[in-house]
């Protein structure tokens, strides 16, 4: 389980060394984009932790996701309405939920093992 | 099977976590542009036009002075005794025929007469003698420069015959008609020199070799070329300083 977290620090580390600077117009969409592949990457921790994990759908989840928010933001751009912040709604809730299944998950798991150490 | 399934998991995992920092990274950092704020309050601000004003008074006085130094340099030079040689050595290589002359005048065209050729008379050369009485009735007539064929008559020009080719310093006129450019003083000038040579006596006496002197006045200016051959001045020598004294 530490692996991803190592990555996420590899990718933190890499972009901070790197001398990539975005525009200003493009910072929404990256933002949103960054917005999608959490929500992905918490879906998956909690996929993984339901025993309902698929490979496939994560990955495809995972680009789908930035694509589909990236574009819904350009559109929203050429259209005037804002609409990125229905994608910033939609991930912003599912981030909530799936952290808060995860807690759940992490919770029973914890006062199940507690209960276990005590029988022992 | 179950172990490599969880290798492959974690990899993925671990790549797309990858790809998450890496663009948490980036948008760090175009967000977190370091914002000056500005945070000076009226006197300050205040303060700050005052200096900026200062220095605009500054810069402004600064170009004045430039702008006044650049023209003191130009009184100066125009002054100096060098613009003042420079000024006559333009004005006497006017007078002696180095520079190209733009002013009113006429123009006469020499051509044979149309008649003689007819009865199968050959038109000769124009004689020296001819043209010699020409210029030197034109320079009566106070014409300021004059080009024949397009050269450039000065003082030391030299109109002869040689073998049988009538020669204006080396430059041969060989083909009629050509033309004689005349430049007087001004347009009033122009219009005597014209009137006066519609009557001259020089243009029978071409007509005697059968040669006809048309007059033409041109509504504009008319250029004459500049000497194009070397000045050569074999007799005279530059005066000697030490000897003409100091002065």
């Amino acid at each position: 389980m530490w692996l991803p977290v190592l990555g996420l620090i590899i990718g933190v580390i890499l972009g901070l060394f790197t001398e990539i600077k975005v525009s200003e117009e493009y910072a929404n969409y990256l933002s949103i984009a960054v917005l999608a592949g959490l929500d992905t990457l918490f879906g998956g921790i909690r996929a993984q932790l339901q025993n309902i994990y698929d490979e496939k759908v994560f990955v495809s989840g995972f680009f789908f996701n930035i694509v589909l928010a990236a574009s819904l933001a350009f559109l929203g751009v050429h259209l005037g309405v804002d609409l990125y912040l229905a994608a910033v709604f939609a991930f912003g809730v599912r981030l909530f939920q799936n952290i808060a299944v995860i807690r759940r998950i992490l919770l029973t798991k914890w006062t199940s093992n507690k209960e276990k150490t005590e029988k022992n | 099977m179950k172990n490599v399934d969880k290798r492959k998991k974690n990899l993925s995992f671990t790549l797309i976590a990858i790809v998450i920092g890496f663009m948490i990274a980036i948008q760090f950092r175009t967000v977190k542009e370091p914002e000056v704020r500005d945070t000076r309050d009226t006197w300050q601000l205040r303060d700050d036009i005052l200096k900026q004003n200062e220095l605009q008074l500054k810069l402004i006085r600064e170009v004045q002075s430039h702008e006044a130094k650049i023209a003191q340099y130009e009184t100066e030079l125009k002054h100096s005794k060098e613009q003042v040689l420079r000024d006559t050595l333009e004005e006497l290589k006017e007078e002696a025929g180095l520079t190209e002359v733009t002013g009113y005048g006429i123009i006469l065209s020499i051509e044979p007469v149309m008649e003689d050729l007819l009865i199968g008379k050959t038109v000769s050369n124009v004689s020296p003698d001819l043209l010699k009485r020409l210029v030197n009735e034109l320079n009566m007539y106070e014409a300021s420069h004059i080009a024949i064929d397009n050269q450039r008559l000065i003082n030391t020009t030299v109109i002869r015959d040689i073998n049988n080719e009538t020669k204006i310093d080396g430059h041969s006129i060989k083909k009629l008609p050509f033309e004689i450019k005349v430049i007087a003083e001004d347009a009033k000038g122009a219009e005597k020199l014209y009137n006066r040579m519609q009557v001259s006596k020089s243009a029978d006496e071409f007509f005697v070799d059968n040669l006809r002197v048309k007059v033409i006045k041109p509504e504009g200016k008319i250029t004459i070329p500049a000497y194009q051959n070397a000045i050569r001045i074999r007799d005279m020598k530059p005066v000697d300083p030490e000897k003409g004294g100091n002065s």
